[in-house]
């Protein structure tokens, strides 16, 4: 049932995000590419398995959080994935915002097809 | 957004969104949490203080300086600060990744000590990763408020 | 002595945090920068020599950051072929920070230049060492970012829409890397290059089921096609290499070209060519998955050589013309790979790698020192348009002479380092016994020889233009393009030692079993008790 959940979720945020890429709207591109990364974050936390914790699944248990170790554990490794991509595409989609601010400030529009493709 | 009720509510709320912060920052090493979220916590507690009361607060109420009117953001004094606790943080990463190799460990390499019998706090545990923490603090909340500041100003 | 495998990206990074630290004092952050780049050549030279060229060489390094064992932790592995590829940028990245010294001083006011060209090369260099896939996505983004700020260096509307184009479609591949890792760990559970390939080539034992690779392998080469440049990703290249400044622009197509074909090889031949997928689909088959990457990567290079030549006949300036000439060579540096991935014969898979990586090398130095020669062109008769400029060979002799060498070894005359890759490219076509490969290669060499004669008709002979003749070129700028010059000469005079080097990285780059054995992922099964 998660897994279907899941795979919904991620598809229509893939579908929703690949709509906005395709506006003319500068700003909605930039949601757009935001929501991608987000799409694929969700992706990959779903690629994680929750299994019964044990020190050689989960390494950095060894020495710490003893109590958790008959608990079952979600994979870590995912969460860290996670966590760290996160983190690049929050600063990529900053400084996508700041370029489009400049885009906006140099061509007085937002509007793709008014910025037009000249070499 | 400088009403009445927001800046009431800012007072209150900043306080307690620092020290949830502070707590994050220092259980990072074991439990969730850690430089990252910390500085993201830190810097929206700056971002509610700018929005209730406005971009000069800062510079003007807080450290008392008065602030010439048509000059650039980003070469305010605080601005500044914020891009020197940026490369500080920086600083302090790496410098605690390359302390372990004076002894002859590799990159990045972290250990603890723990305490027994604390006044106050009975069982402390130190862990070196908090050093790398900080400086991952300091980057965070340099890096954003730069951005915060420079971006909501114009 | 396994630590001399992370010292090089322990030397840009303290490099970067110095330059950051003494910004408000130009003077030291040059020392700083400057040092960082000597000092990068001298780690990368010392790693080289103790992994590959001394006698009795292990052949392969391996580092765990943070003491870590190694499937949990971030491994770094200096194998043959990491070494080559960081020799490589070794000789662009100092000459190009060196350069910069001498080309900014009119921007000296941007604080953030040098902190961000050593981030450049620190990201290159992590996905050079890098050990498992998510390293390997990190290291690009860190790279990524940091070219993000440089194509939107100079500011003005066509820059900043460039960057634009550029960050978008970068944030998308960043989309798609993430999805092939993620699904690249939920097939078998580990991100470890060496436990992938463990893994993949006795399934059974790890309990998996290998057959996503091949479409996961495919999204993986679409990426780094992405950051090669290849056709139909090449749009990119030509308004973000003009739009960044001609030193960034040598190391972006020198440096971070050279990282989507190495990501190429490495994932193709080290980590996936183990795994026994049967692989049937029109025109394709065979039973791992580089009987599927060697075809999509030939036509993809078949359209870069074309492409890019034909556009470089087109383009009326200086660095018009090398950005789409760099989409041809890369073309030119994938086909032998590609070969290599359809081939079944050892001898002529490891031939086709060595060709890759020979042509890679003479690609970097020649183009690196074209584009710095663009900039040289640049700041001193401030235009590098083809119809303002001419008789620049007789205004500065040495410039010319440089720009010479490098234009010869792009098109490939004896005794230059660029004769020996299209030799050896030529050959794995010969051996392959491919009749239309070669046909597609020599339509590509005589487009080389009609740009680039083109390029030096119009720019170097001919009729001083005014802009030439008040030209002012910089000595030291041209001292570095024409050591640049000397390299190329010396790759091609020296070639003997040079191609013991790229056999021993083409070696390693095939060879499986001691990468595995080196990195020594203790197998452990996520989860799943055996």
């Amino acid at each position: 049932m998660t897994a279907v959940v899941l795979a919904a979720v991620v598809g229509s945020l893939f579908a929703l995000g690949t709509f906005l890429l395709l506006r003319r709207d500068l700003i909605r591109v930039v949601w757009g590419l935001a929501i991608i990364g987000q799409a694929a974050n969700v992706y990959l936390l779903a690629m994680g398995e929750i299994a019964p914790a044990s020190f050689e699944a989960v390494p950095i248990l060894a020495g710490h959080g003893e109590e958790a170790s008959h608990a079952q554990t979600a994979d870590p490794l995912v969460q860290a994935l996670v966590l760290t991509a996160i983190v690049i595409s929050f600063g990529m989609t900053a400084f996508a915002l700041v370029l489009s601010y400049r885009v906006y400030e140099e061509h007085d529009t937002l509007d793709l097809s008014e910025l037009g493709d000249q070499d | 957004m400088t009403t009445v009720i927001m800046r009431t509510t800012a007072r209150a709320v900043v306080p307690i969104i620092l020290v949830v912060a502070l707590s994050l920052f220092v259980e990072g090493h074991n439990l969730p949490g850690g430089g990252f979220i910390a500085g993201v916590l830190t810097t929206t507690a700056f971002a509610l203080l700018y929005i209730a009361f406005g971009l000069d607060f800062l510079e003007r109420g807080v450290l008392g300086r008065d602030i010439e009117p048509g000059k650039t953001p980003s070469r305010d004094r605080v601005v500044i600060a914020y891009r020197r606790v940026f490369s500080f943080g920086l600083a302090i990463s790496v410098a605690s990744g390359l302390v372990p190799l004076l002894f002859d460990l590799p990159f990045l390499s972290q250990t603890y000590v723990e305490f027994e019998n604390v006044p106050l706090y009975g069982h402390l545990e130190l862990a070196s990763a908090l050093a790398f923490d900080f400086g991952v603090y300091c980057v965070v909340v340099g890096g954003l408020l730069t951005i915060l500041s420079v971006v909501g100003a114009e | 002595m396994d630590g001399l495998v992370i010292t090089p990206m322990l030397v840009v990074l303290v490099a970067a945090v110095g330059t950051l630290l003494f910004r408000r004092q130009p003077r030291v952050r040059l020392a700083v920068s400057l040092s960082g780049a000597v000092g990068y050549a001298v780690a990368v030279a010392a790693l080289a020599w103790y992994v590959v060229i001394a006698p009795a060489a292990p052949g392969i390094a391996t580092y765990q950051v943070g003491d870590w064992p190694a499937p949990f932790g971030i491994t770094l592995v200096a194998d043959g072929l990491s070494v080559f590829m960081l020799s490589m940028v070794a000789t662009i990245g100092p000459a190009s920070l060196v350069f910069s010294a001498r080309y900014l001083p009119k921007y000296d006011r941007r604080t953030f230049y040098y902190p961000l060209s050593h981030f450049l090369l620190l990201g290159v260099t992590g996905a050079f060492l890098a050990g498992d896939l998510f390293n390997l996505f990190v290291w690009f983004e860190v790279m990524l970012m940091a070219s993000y700020v440089f194509v939107a260096y100079y500011g003005g509307p066509q820059h900043t829409r460039a960057a634009f184009w550029y960050v978008a479609l970068n944030l998308v591949a960043s989309a798609v890397f993430l999805l092939a890792v993620g699904g690249i760990y939920a097939t078998t559970g580990t991100l470890n290059m060496a436990d992938i390939a463990q893994r993949l080539a006795d399934p059974a034992a790890a309990g998996i089921d290998p057959a996503p690779v091949v479409g996961l392998l495919a999204l993986l080469l679409s990426v780094f096609a992405i950051k090669a440049g290849l056709v139909p990703f090449q749009f990119w290249i030509p308004t973000a290499y003009r739009a960044a400044p001609p030193p960034i622009t040598a190391l972006l197509a020198g440096a971070s070209k050279k990282v989507g074909i190495y990501a190429i090889i490495r994932l193709s031949f080290t980590v996936f060519a183990g795994a026994q997928v049967p692989v049937s689909l029109p025109w394709v088959s065979g039973s791992s998955p580089l009987a599927f990457v060697g075809p999509i990567l030939f036509v993809m290079a078949a359209g870069s050589i074309l492409v890019g030549g034909l556009g470089a006949v087109g383009r009326d300036s200086v660095e018009g013309v090398l950005a789409y000439s760099s989409i041809g060579q890369v073309g030119f540096i994938a086909i032998p790979v590609a070969i290599a991935a359809t081939t079944s014969s050892p001898t002529l898979r490891r031939v086709g790698i060595l060709a890759a990586l020979v042509y890679a090398l003479n690609h970097t130095i020649a183009k690196g020192l074209l584009f710095l020669a663009a900039g040289t062109i640049e700041s001193a008769t401030g235009t590098t348009d083809l119809d303002e400029l001419g008789g620049l060979a007789g205004r500065s002799p040495a410039l010319s002479s440089a720009v010479f060498v490098g234009t010869l070894a792009l098109v490939g005359i004896p005794p230059l380092s660029g004769f020996f890759g299209k030799l050896l490219v030529f050959d794995t076509a010969v051996r392959a016994g491919a009749a239309s490969v070669l046909a597609l290669l020599l339509v590509g060499s005589l487009l080389t020889i009609a740009y680039t004669s083109r390029a030096w008709n119009r720019g170097f002979w001919g009729v001083r233009t005014p802009a030439v003749e008040d030209a002012a070129v910089d000595p030291i700028q041209v001292a570095i393009l024409v050591g640049l010059a000397a390299a190329i000469l010396a790759v091609g005079v020296e070639f003997e030692s040079v191609y013991r080097f790229a056999d021993a990285a083409a070696t390693a780059a095939l060879d499986t079993e001691s990468y595995v054995e080196a990195v020594d992922p203790q197998a452990v099964n996520g989860g799943e008790q055996p």
